[in-house]
Protein backbone atom coordinates (compact mmCIF):
# COMPACT_ATOMS: atom_id res chain seq x y z
CA UNK A 1 0.00 0.00 0.00
CA UNK A 2 1.61 3.31 -0.94
CA UNK A 3 1.12 6.29 2.04
CA UNK A 4 1.05 9.45 0.47
CA UNK A 5 2.64 12.28 2.32
CA UNK A 6 1.85 16.17 2.22
CA UNK A 7 3.80 19.05 3.56
CA UNK A 8 7.26 18.86 4.95
CA UNK A 9 9.61 15.94 5.40
CA UNK A 10 10.00 17.35 8.59
CA UNK A 11 6.09 18.12 9.53
CA UNK A 12 5.78 14.17 8.40
CA UNK A 13 8.35 12.87 9.87
CA UNK A 14 7.02 14.65 13.32
CA UNK A 15 3.22 13.58 12.87
CA UNK A 16 4.44 9.95 12.25
CA UNK A 17 6.68 9.36 14.93
CA UNK A 18 4.39 10.94 17.93
CA UNK A 19 4.04 8.26 20.40
CA UNK A 20 0.65 9.05 21.87
CA UNK A 21 -2.82 7.99 19.60
CA UNK A 22 -4.04 10.71 21.62
CA UNK A 23 -3.09 14.40 22.82
CA UNK A 24 -1.93 14.41 26.31
CA UNK A 25 -3.74 17.38 26.81
CA UNK A 26 -7.28 17.22 27.16
CA UNK A 27 -9.58 19.69 25.70
CA UNK A 28 -6.76 21.38 24.46
CA UNK A 29 -9.20 23.74 22.18
CA UNK A 30 -11.71 24.18 24.79
CA UNK A 31 -14.65 22.93 23.13
CA UNK A 32 -15.51 20.69 26.59
CA UNK A 33 -17.58 22.63 29.22
CA UNK A 34 -19.94 20.32 31.27
CA UNK A 35 -20.14 22.96 34.12
CA UNK A 36 -21.46 25.66 32.20
CA UNK A 37 -19.39 28.33 29.98
CA UNK A 38 -19.01 31.06 32.44
CA UNK A 39 -17.14 31.04 36.03
CA UNK A 40 -16.89 33.61 38.66
CA UNK A 41 -13.41 32.64 39.69
CA UNK A 42 -13.93 34.11 43.40
CA UNK A 43 -12.55 31.42 45.41
CA UNK A 44 -9.17 29.47 45.62
CA UNK A 45 -9.90 26.67 43.14
CA UNK A 46 -12.77 25.87 41.16
CA UNK A 47 -12.67 23.97 37.37
CA UNK A 48 -14.17 26.21 34.68
CA UNK A 49 -13.85 24.40 30.92
CA UNK A 50 -13.53 20.53 31.75
CA UNK A 51 -9.68 19.71 32.52
CA UNK A 52 -9.14 23.75 33.26
CA UNK A 53 -8.93 24.49 36.85
CA UNK A 54 -8.80 28.58 38.11
CA UNK A 55 -6.36 28.60 41.18
CA UNK A 56 -5.53 31.40 43.70
CA UNK A 57 -2.79 30.32 45.54
CA UNK A 58 -2.66 32.52 48.31
CA UNK A 59 -6.02 34.22 48.71
CA UNK A 60 -9.52 34.64 47.69
CA UNK A 61 -9.06 38.67 46.49
CA UNK A 62 -8.71 37.84 42.89
CA UNK A 63 -12.38 37.70 41.33
CA UNK A 64 -12.44 37.27 37.68
CA UNK A 65 -14.80 36.18 34.88
CA UNK A 66 -13.78 33.11 33.06
CA UNK A 67 -15.66 31.95 30.01
CA UNK A 68 -15.50 30.08 26.96
CA UNK A 69 -15.37 32.22 24.13
CA UNK A 70 -15.57 32.31 20.61
CA UNK A 71 -12.69 34.59 19.75
CA UNK A 72 -9.83 32.48 18.62
CA UNK A 73 -6.94 32.49 16.04
CA UNK A 74 -7.38 32.97 12.63
CA UNK A 75 -7.18 30.06 9.82
CA UNK A 76 -5.76 27.24 13.05
CA UNK A 77 -9.43 25.34 12.83
CA UNK A 78 -10.00 26.10 16.59
CA UNK A 79 -13.92 27.25 17.57
CA UNK A 80 -13.51 28.22 21.11
CA UNK A 81 -11.11 29.89 23.55
CA UNK A 82 -10.49 29.66 27.66
CA UNK A 83 -10.76 33.80 27.97
CA UNK A 84 -10.25 35.50 31.98
CA UNK A 85 -11.22 38.69 32.26
CA UNK A 86 -10.65 41.05 35.66
CA UNK A 87 -13.79 41.28 37.29
CA UNK A 88 -11.81 43.44 40.44
CA UNK A 89 -8.87 44.70 40.28
CA UNK A 90 -6.07 44.08 42.37
CA UNK A 91 -3.27 46.32 41.21
CA UNK A 92 -1.31 45.65 44.80
CA UNK A 93 -0.70 41.81 45.56
CA UNK A 94 0.12 40.50 48.61
CA UNK A 95 3.76 38.66 48.40
CA UNK A 96 2.72 34.94 48.06
CA UNK A 97 -0.42 36.01 46.08
CA UNK A 98 -1.00 34.67 42.74
CA UNK A 99 -3.31 33.08 40.19
CA UNK A 100 -3.34 30.76 37.33
CA UNK A 101 -4.87 28.48 34.70
CA UNK A 102 -3.67 25.09 35.07
CA UNK A 103 -4.26 21.45 33.87
CA UNK A 104 -3.08 18.59 35.95
CA UNK A 105 -2.01 15.35 33.52
CA UNK A 106 -2.69 11.98 35.30
CA UNK A 107 0.40 10.10 35.96
CA UNK A 108 -0.20 7.08 34.43
CA UNK A 109 -0.40 8.64 30.87
CA UNK A 110 3.05 9.94 30.95
CA UNK A 111 4.91 6.73 31.98
CA UNK A 112 6.01 6.77 27.93
CA UNK A 113 8.10 9.88 29.40
CA UNK A 114 10.36 7.48 31.43
CA UNK A 115 11.07 10.54 33.81
CA UNK A 116 13.00 9.02 36.77
CA UNK A 117 15.59 7.35 34.51
CA UNK A 118 18.33 8.43 31.76
CA UNK A 119 16.09 7.89 29.20
CA UNK A 120 13.73 10.82 30.02
CA UNK A 121 11.71 11.91 27.21
CA UNK A 122 11.91 15.98 26.97
CA UNK A 123 8.61 17.79 26.31
CA UNK A 124 7.25 20.52 23.91
CA UNK A 125 4.59 22.91 25.21
CA UNK A 126 2.53 24.72 23.01
CA UNK A 127 -0.40 27.15 22.89
CA UNK A 128 -2.19 30.21 21.62
CA UNK A 129 -2.49 33.46 23.79
CA UNK A 130 -3.92 36.75 23.62
CA UNK A 131 -4.31 39.44 25.73
CA UNK A 132 -4.50 43.47 25.86
CA UNK A 133 -1.45 43.40 28.51
CA UNK A 134 1.40 42.97 26.73
CA UNK A 135 4.61 41.72 28.69
CA UNK A 136 6.28 38.41 30.00
CA UNK A 137 3.99 35.94 31.15
CA UNK A 138 5.00 32.36 32.89
CA UNK A 139 4.40 28.76 32.45
CA UNK A 140 5.35 26.54 35.16
CA UNK A 141 5.13 22.78 35.16
CA UNK A 142 5.23 20.60 38.69
CA UNK A 143 5.53 17.54 39.33
CA UNK A 144 3.62 16.47 42.48
CA UNK A 145 5.01 13.06 42.93
CA UNK A 146 8.62 14.04 43.46
CA UNK A 147 8.07 16.95 46.52
CA UNK A 148 6.71 19.17 44.00
CA UNK A 149 9.61 19.64 41.71
CA UNK A 150 9.06 22.19 39.15
CA UNK A 151 10.35 24.09 36.06
CA UNK A 152 9.30 27.43 34.89
CA UNK A 153 9.54 29.79 31.16
CA UNK A 154 8.75 33.00 30.52
CA UNK A 155 7.16 34.05 27.33
CA UNK A 156 5.98 37.50 26.21
CA UNK A 157 3.07 38.39 24.64
CA UNK A 158 4.24 41.48 22.07
CA UNK A 159 1.51 42.59 20.56
CA UNK A 160 -1.45 43.92 22.30
CA UNK A 161 -4.97 42.12 20.98
CA UNK A 162 -3.05 39.75 19.10
CA UNK A 163 -3.01 35.82 18.86
CA UNK A 164 0.28 34.69 19.48
CA UNK A 165 1.18 30.88 19.13
CA UNK A 166 4.21 30.26 21.74
CA UNK A 167 6.30 27.34 21.82
CA UNK A 168 8.27 26.21 25.32
CA UNK A 169 10.96 23.52 25.35
CA UNK A 170 10.71 21.61 28.50
CA UNK A 171 13.67 18.71 29.58
CA UNK A 172 13.23 15.59 30.61
CA UNK A 173 13.42 14.74 34.19
CA UNK A 174 16.18 12.01 34.66
CA UNK A 175 16.05 11.74 38.45
CA UNK A 176 12.49 12.28 39.51
CA UNK A 177 9.64 9.03 38.83
CA UNK A 178 6.50 9.77 37.91
CA UNK A 179 4.74 7.42 39.89
CA UNK A 180 2.13 5.09 37.64
CA UNK A 181 -1.03 5.33 39.21
CA UNK A 182 -4.78 7.15 38.98
CA UNK A 183 -2.91 11.04 40.62
CA UNK A 184 -1.46 13.92 39.22
CA UNK A 185 1.88 13.38 37.46
CA UNK A 186 2.19 16.82 35.97
CA UNK A 187 0.71 20.34 36.90
CA UNK A 188 0.74 22.77 34.19
CA UNK A 189 -0.06 26.57 34.91
CA UNK A 190 -0.63 29.23 33.40
CA UNK A 191 0.29 32.12 35.50
CA UNK A 192 -1.98 35.56 35.79
CA UNK A 193 -0.78 37.20 38.31
CA UNK A 194 2.19 36.34 40.96
CA UNK A 195 2.73 38.89 43.96
CA UNK A 196 6.99 39.23 45.17
CA UNK A 197 7.01 36.00 46.91
CA UNK A 198 6.70 34.65 43.90
CA UNK A 199 9.14 36.07 42.00
CA UNK A 200 12.17 36.81 44.03
CA UNK A 201 13.48 33.62 43.02
CA UNK A 202 15.09 32.67 39.26
CA UNK A 203 13.32 30.92 36.65
CA UNK A 204 14.20 26.95 36.20
CA UNK A 205 14.74 25.53 32.95
CA UNK A 206 15.66 22.61 34.71
CA UNK A 207 13.44 20.38 37.27
CA UNK A 208 14.15 21.69 40.40
CA UNK A 209 12.75 21.81 43.63
CA UNK A 210 9.89 23.93 44.84
CA UNK A 211 10.91 27.05 46.09
CA UNK A 212 8.19 29.93 46.11
CA UNK A 213 10.68 32.54 44.57
CA UNK A 214 10.68 30.36 41.64
CA UNK A 215 7.32 30.08 40.67
CA UNK A 216 6.96 33.36 38.25
CA UNK A 217 9.64 35.52 38.41
CA UNK A 218 8.89 38.62 35.83
CA UNK A 219 5.10 37.79 35.43
CA UNK A 220 2.81 40.47 35.02
CA UNK A 221 -0.14 41.24 36.86
CA UNK A 222 -3.20 40.48 34.73
CA UNK A 223 -5.12 41.28 37.87
CA UNK A 224 -4.16 45.08 37.87
CA UNK A 225 -7.24 46.74 35.93
CA UNK A 226 -10.41 45.80 35.41
CA UNK A 227 -9.36 46.77 31.11
CA UNK A 228 -7.76 43.51 31.26
CA UNK A 229 -8.39 40.45 29.38
CA UNK A 230 -6.24 37.13 28.19
CA UNK A 231 -7.11 34.20 26.03
CA UNK A 232 -6.07 30.45 25.57
CA UNK A 233 -6.55 28.06 23.10
CA UNK A 234 -4.91 25.26 21.11
CA UNK A 235 -2.87 23.81 23.87
CA UNK A 236 -1.18 20.78 23.33
CA UNK A 237 1.87 18.92 25.07
CA UNK A 238 4.54 16.60 22.52
CA UNK A 239 6.80 14.12 23.49
CA UNK A 240 10.15 15.52 22.21
CA UNK A 241 11.88 19.09 21.01
CA UNK A 242 10.15 20.97 18.57
CA UNK A 243 10.19 24.65 17.26
CA UNK A 244 7.84 26.47 15.42
CA UNK A 245 8.77 24.83 12.50
CA UNK A 246 8.77 21.39 13.14
CA UNK A 247 5.45 21.17 16.00
CA UNK A 248 3.45 18.78 14.99
CA UNK A 249 -0.10 19.94 14.52
CA UNK A 250 -2.58 20.15 16.72
CA UNK A 251 -4.77 16.87 17.19
CA UNK A 252 -8.52 18.13 16.62
CA UNK A 253 -10.09 15.48 18.34
CA UNK A 254 -13.94 15.17 17.43
CA UNK A 255 -16.28 16.74 20.49
CA UNK A 256 -17.55 13.37 21.42
CA UNK A 257 -13.76 11.54 21.51
CA UNK A 258 -12.93 14.70 23.60
CA UNK A 259 -16.17 14.72 25.62
CA UNK A 260 -15.64 11.28 26.94
CA UNK A 261 -11.84 11.93 27.74
CA UNK A 262 -13.48 14.65 29.67
CA UNK A 263 -15.94 12.53 31.27
CA UNK A 264 -13.38 10.16 33.31
CA UNK A 265 -12.94 13.04 35.06
CA UNK A 266 -16.16 14.70 35.38
CA UNK A 267 -19.64 13.10 34.22
CA UNK A 268 -22.99 15.05 33.94
CA UNK A 269 -26.08 12.67 33.44
CA UNK A 270 -28.09 15.70 33.39
CA UNK A 271 -25.78 17.40 30.87
CA UNK A 272 -28.01 18.45 27.65
CA UNK A 273 -31.47 17.64 29.38
CA UNK A 274 -34.58 20.55 30.42
CA UNK A 275 -36.98 20.93 32.47
CA UNK A 276 -37.93 17.06 34.04
CA UNK A 277 -35.28 15.52 32.33
CA UNK A 278 -34.29 11.99 33.27
CA UNK A 279 -31.50 11.12 36.22
CA UNK A 280 -31.94 7.49 36.53
CA UNK A 281 -34.25 4.56 36.60
CA UNK A 282 -34.88 2.34 39.70
CA UNK A 283 -36.74 0.58 41.99
CA UNK A 284 -39.07 1.57 44.73
CA UNK A 285 -38.11 0.03 48.11
CA UNK A 286 -41.08 1.81 50.10
CA UNK A 287 -43.38 4.36 49.70
CA UNK A 288 -40.73 6.72 50.90
CA UNK A 289 -37.39 5.32 49.04
CA UNK A 290 -36.20 4.85 45.58
CA UNK A 291 -32.97 3.18 44.66
CA UNK A 292 -31.25 3.39 41.59
CA UNK A 293 -28.05 2.83 39.77
CA UNK A 294 -26.11 5.58 37.48
CA UNK A 295 -23.68 4.08 35.07
CA UNK A 296 -20.64 6.64 34.46
CA UNK A 297 -19.82 6.33 29.67
CA UNK A 298 -16.11 6.09 30.98
CA UNK A 299 -14.44 4.40 33.96
CA UNK A 300 -13.81 7.51 36.03
CA UNK A 301 -10.23 8.05 37.51
CA UNK A 302 -11.28 7.46 41.17
CA UNK A 303 -14.94 6.85 42.89
CA UNK A 304 -16.34 10.15 42.55
CA UNK A 305 -17.45 12.96 44.62
CA UNK A 306 -21.38 13.50 43.54
CA UNK A 307 -22.41 17.02 43.51
CA UNK A 308 -25.90 18.39 43.90
CA UNK A 309 -28.17 21.16 43.94
CA UNK A 310 -31.75 22.24 43.28
CA UNK A 311 -34.91 19.81 42.72
CA UNK A 312 -35.68 16.57 41.85
CA UNK A 313 -38.14 13.91 41.63
CA UNK A 314 -39.49 10.43 41.91
CA UNK A 315 -41.49 9.85 38.94
CA UNK A 316 -43.89 6.66 38.42
CA UNK A 317 -47.05 5.48 37.54
CA UNK A 318 -49.58 8.18 39.27
CA UNK A 319 -46.88 9.45 41.35
CA UNK A 320 -43.89 12.30 41.23
CA UNK A 321 -43.12 13.63 44.73
CA UNK A 322 -39.86 15.63 45.64
CA UNK A 323 -36.86 14.22 46.61
CA UNK A 324 -35.92 15.41 49.92
CA UNK A 325 -32.93 13.27 50.41
CA UNK A 326 -30.08 11.97 48.69
CA UNK A 327 -27.91 9.08 49.72
CA UNK A 328 -24.73 7.46 47.84
CA UNK A 329 -23.74 3.74 48.79
CA UNK A 330 -20.76 2.90 50.12
CA UNK A 331 -20.64 0.24 47.45
CA UNK A 332 -20.39 3.07 44.67
CA UNK A 333 -17.55 2.23 42.21
CA UNK A 334 -15.64 4.23 39.21
CA UNK A 335 -18.30 2.81 36.97
CA UNK A 336 -21.74 2.34 38.35
CA UNK A 337 -23.04 4.56 41.25
CA UNK A 338 -25.81 3.64 43.60
CA UNK A 339 -27.85 6.18 44.79
CA UNK A 340 -30.78 6.28 47.03
CA UNK A 341 -33.75 8.79 47.01
CA UNK A 342 -36.20 9.81 49.19
CA UNK A 343 -39.21 11.27 49.55
CA UNK A 344 -41.91 12.19 52.07
CA UNK A 345 -44.50 9.68 50.99
CA UNK A 346 -46.30 8.58 48.00
CA UNK A 347 -44.11 6.10 45.95
CA UNK A 348 -45.19 2.75 45.44
CA UNK A 349 -43.05 0.31 46.81
CA UNK A 350 -41.64 -2.41 44.14
CA UNK A 351 -42.46 -0.16 41.22
CA UNK A 352 -40.17 0.64 38.94
CA UNK A 353 -39.31 5.02 38.93
CA UNK A 354 -37.18 7.79 37.33
CA UNK A 355 -35.34 10.40 39.18
CA UNK A 356 -35.56 12.92 36.82
CA UNK A 357 -36.07 17.55 37.53
CA UNK A 358 -38.55 18.55 38.91
CA UNK A 359 -40.01 20.96 36.66
CA UNK A 360 -36.89 22.77 36.54
CA UNK A 361 -33.52 22.78 33.99
CA UNK A 362 -31.69 23.81 36.54
CA UNK A 363 -31.20 20.86 39.21
CA UNK A 364 -27.74 19.46 39.16
CA UNK A 365 -26.05 16.04 39.48
CA UNK A 366 -22.74 15.33 38.95
CA UNK A 367 -19.92 12.94 39.32
CA UNK A 368 -16.47 14.60 40.38
CA UNK A 369 -13.08 12.57 40.15
CA UNK A 370 -11.16 14.96 38.85
CA UNK A 371 -7.31 15.87 39.84
CA UNK B 1 -19.18 25.32 54.68
CA UNK B 2 -20.00 21.56 57.06
CA UNK B 3 -19.05 18.04 56.93
CA UNK B 4 -21.02 15.55 57.76
CA UNK B 5 -20.34 11.77 57.84
CA UNK B 6 -23.12 9.46 56.38
CA UNK B 7 -23.68 5.54 56.53
CA UNK B 8 -24.53 3.70 53.92
CA UNK B 9 -28.69 3.09 54.07
CA UNK B 10 -28.70 -0.44 53.65
CA UNK B 11 -25.75 -2.01 55.54
CA UNK B 12 -25.62 1.37 58.38
CA UNK B 13 -21.83 1.21 58.06
CA UNK B 14 -20.10 4.35 57.22
CA UNK B 15 -20.24 5.72 53.93
CA UNK B 16 -18.81 9.16 53.05
CA UNK B 17 -18.63 12.76 54.60
CA UNK B 18 -21.27 15.39 52.84
CA UNK B 19 -20.24 18.69 52.43
CA UNK B 20 -22.91 21.70 52.39
CA UNK B 21 -21.93 24.54 50.87
CA UNK B 22 -22.55 28.29 51.29
CA UNK B 23 -24.32 28.38 48.64
CA UNK B 24 -26.52 25.24 49.16
CA UNK B 25 -24.66 22.52 47.11
CA UNK B 26 -24.34 19.00 48.60
CA UNK B 27 -20.91 16.83 48.08
CA UNK B 28 -21.43 13.08 48.14
CA UNK B 29 -17.46 12.51 49.20
CA UNK B 30 -16.87 8.63 49.08
CA UNK B 31 -13.76 7.75 51.63
CA UNK B 32 -11.49 7.28 48.84
CA UNK B 33 -7.87 8.40 49.90
CA UNK B 34 -7.32 8.86 45.28
CA UNK B 35 -10.18 11.30 45.99
CA UNK B 36 -9.21 15.18 45.82
CA UNK B 37 -12.60 16.08 47.83
CA UNK B 38 -11.76 13.54 50.39
CA UNK B 39 -8.24 14.15 50.50
CA UNK B 40 -9.53 18.11 51.15
CA UNK B 41 -11.12 16.81 54.02
CA UNK B 42 -8.67 15.19 55.66
CA UNK B 43 -6.49 18.27 55.80
CA UNK B 44 -9.83 19.89 57.18
CA UNK B 45 -9.77 17.23 59.83
CA UNK B 46 -5.92 17.79 60.12
CA UNK B 47 -6.60 21.22 60.99
CA UNK B 48 -8.53 20.05 64.17
CA UNK B 49 -11.71 20.28 62.74
CA UNK B 50 -14.17 17.25 63.13
CA UNK B 51 -17.52 16.37 60.92
CA UNK B 52 -20.63 16.06 62.81
CA UNK B 53 -21.55 12.81 63.53
CA UNK B 54 -23.55 10.18 60.95
CA UNK B 55 -27.41 10.50 61.92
Amino acid sequence: MALTLHGTVADNTAVLSRPNAKPLIINGDMQVAQRGTSFSASTSEIYTLDRFKYIDIDSTDNVYTITQDAEVPSGQGFAKSLKVDVATADASLDSLDGTLIEQRIEAQNLQQLNFGNSSAKSLTLAFWVKSNKTGIYVVRLLQSDNSSKQVSYAYTISSANTWEKKIINIPGDTAGVITNDNGSGLQISWLLSAGAGLQSGALRSAWTAYANGDVAVGQVNLADSTDNEWYLTGVQLEVGDFDANSIPPFQHESFADSLIRCQRYLYDPLRGSASFGALALGVCLSTTICRTVISAPAEMRTRPTIVTSGNLEVAGDNFSPAVTATAVSARTGTQAMEVQFTVGSGLTSGEGAIVRRDNNDTAQFRLDAEL
Amino acid sequence: MTYKLYNDTEFGSLSGVIQTLDNGVKKFIPINEENTDYQEYLKWVAEGNTAEAAD
